[in-house]
């Protein structure tokens, strides 16, 4: 039994395979440099990711405005889900690396949260590039600044958990012109919605006389009409992404807005937590009064004060003993030998007895 | 500082070892297998599952993203760990009032056991998305309606009462 149930166990542990840390994904999140959890593997886990990372900056940064850049993964063949985690980052030390650190603000990510990692299901591959868009709002103060993409995958066979990190790219943020039409630097867009929800968005500008909404859908780009600030985005029926772009004009240099995204997706799941609160009261009461109920027979009630079983038990325990004590063979008619005792003839008296019968006495 | 993901992981662990422990004992006490020490080991290793049960609930809200429920994992796990919470709390009253530990008893103990552990595994496909138990319909949510709850809480206290009046006779 011991032997088929080590050899069981044995089986169960060879039969396992050594794995990358959490293969499927860590969720998107704002988040340092990390290795994914690998590093607590041993090192023959972690490789160097292949990945060409590169990013794309507009001509011009203002500071405090905001602006698209694009990050593009080439050339890398990952794990079967095909999902790479995608990082901006301000420095390669893995510390104080977000970009907030620097005064930047993630205001659409590629998956339409606020995240400063992501992670991205595309198909990647060592033909492949996977580009992907970003809202910054660049910091508020001008100056250079160093930015990098960080990228974090499995490999093909899996088992190795793959990172990689963009050379330093600097960028250069200005400060704003006078009379710049602009965003107002508090204003931030919507980034999702529901289906079927017809969302209005309200713009708040500076030096703006006029404003020019485009919305793109595809690659067809119509206008929207905006009225008292204000323009409407027609509900989607299916999931996906639409974008839009606003033209502003005024006195300063006419000035065109990054395209900003607008997710729809499926309204998220809900429950009646009240209901759910109570049916989990209800439950833990019910399994508790359920077993209690379950009562010890009546005699059994204070058996753990009980010793009567344990008292019966020594009892029969050493009846035993004193019925074997030795009772000798039974006394000859003559009655016990000169001089014995009775204790004696029972220990001895047999071994008297043969020595009569052998005429040694 | 220590995030509430990492206390929450501390505090699973510290409770699930404990639960596993019990349940290990439980089985021997089904078997009646093994050394006398069975039977306090899988109640006192159940006691504490039990007491480092909300550590592991408090700090799993906390390291949870956003606010409330909002996975039917989620909602399940908080099912599935109070119907474990409560039939532990049962055996433990049931023991301590001196019932015996028959092949009844051991079963439920490990039922609670198993119940508490798949609990744990939910919670691993949450924050991971992996699990061993894809048999189990994780997806879907058995909620009843509140008057139904109602009733049911009801009925549990009537039977946690009936049960302490008898006892004290």
């Amino acid at each position: 039994m011991r032997v088929k149930a080590a050899t069981i166990l044995l089986l169960m542990i060879l039969s396992s395979t050594i794995s990358t840390a959490n293969p499927g994904g860590e969720g998107d999140a704002v988040r340092s440099r990390d290795c994914a959890g690998s590093c607590h593997a041993s090192s023959s886990t972690n490789g160097v990711s292949s990945a060409t990372l590169s990013i794309e900056f507009p001509d011009e940064i203002y500071a405090g405005l905001l602006m698209e850049i694009q990050t593009s993964v080439e050339g890398v063949d990952v794990s079967s889900n095909s999902m790479s985690g995608m990082a901006i980052l301000i420095n390669s030390d893995g510390a104080k690396d977000l970009p907030a650190n620097d005064g930047w603000e993630v205001i659409t990510d590629p998956n339409g949260g606020t995240n400063n990692y992501v992670e991205i299901t595309d198909s990647f591959s060592s033909q492949n590039i996977v580009t992907r868009s970003w809202t910054l709002r660049a910091p508020p103060t001008p100056g250079m600044y160093d930015i990098f993409l960080a990228v974090q995958h499995g490999s093909p066979n899996g088992g190795v958990a793959m990172s990689g990190i963009s050379n330093l790219t600097q960028v250069e943020v200005s400060a704003v012109p006078e009379n710049l039409p602009q965003l107002a630097p508090d204003w931030t867009p919507t980034n999702t919605r529901n289906l079927g929800e017809v969302t209005t968005i309200k713009l708040e500008t500076l030096n703006t006389d006029s404003a020019t909404v485009e919305l793109k859908i595809g690659a067809e780009i119509s206008e929207i009409p905006v009225e008292d600030g204000e323009f409407i985005i027609p509900a989607a029926v299916n999931p996906g992404v639409v974008e839009w772009r606003v033209i502003l004009t005024g006195e300063g240099p006419t000035q065109t807005s990054p395209w900003f995204r607008l997710t729809a997706q499926e309204p998220g799941w809900e429950i009646d937590e009240t209901a759910l609160y109570l049916q989990s009261i209800a439950l833990l009461l019910l399994c508790a009064g359920l077993v209690i109920l379950r009562r010890p027979s009546g005699g059994d009630y204070n058996k753990n004060y009980d010793n009567t079983n344990y008292i019966s038990t020594e009892s029969e325990v050493e009846a035993p003993q004193e019925s074997t004590s030795p009772v000798g063979p039974p006394l000859p008619p003559e009655g016990l030998p000169i001089g014995w005792t009775m204790e004696q003839w029972q220990h001895y008296g047999q071994e008297h007895l043969n020595k009569l019968a052998r005429g040694e006495i | 500082m220590i995030s509430a993901g990492t206390l929450h992981v501390i505090a699973t662990e510290l409770t699930i070892g404990m639960f596993a422990l019990s349940g290990v004992a439980f089985l021997l006490c089904l078997l009646k297998k093994g050394p006398i020490s069975r039977e306090a080991v899988a109640h006192w290793a159940l006691l504490g599952g039990l007491l480092a049960t909300p550590f592991a609930i408090f700090t799993g809200l906390n390291a949870a993203p956003g606010e409330g429920i909002e996975s039917p994992l989620l909602a399940n796990k908080l099912i599935l760990s109070t119907v474990s919470t409560g039939l532990a709390i049962g055996i433990l009253i049931r023991r301590k009032w001196g019932g015996d530990v028959d092949s009844r008893h051991a079963s439920i103990g490990m039922i609670t056991v198993a119940l508490m552990l798949t609990t744990a595994g939910m919670g691993g496909e949450y924050s991971r998305n992996e699990t061993l138990l894809y048999f189990v319909p994780k997806e879907t949510v058995f909620l009843f309606p509140i008057w139904a709850s109602i009733l049911l809480i009801v009925l549990g206290i009537v039977m946690l009462g009936k049960s302490a009046v008898e006892h004290r006779r």
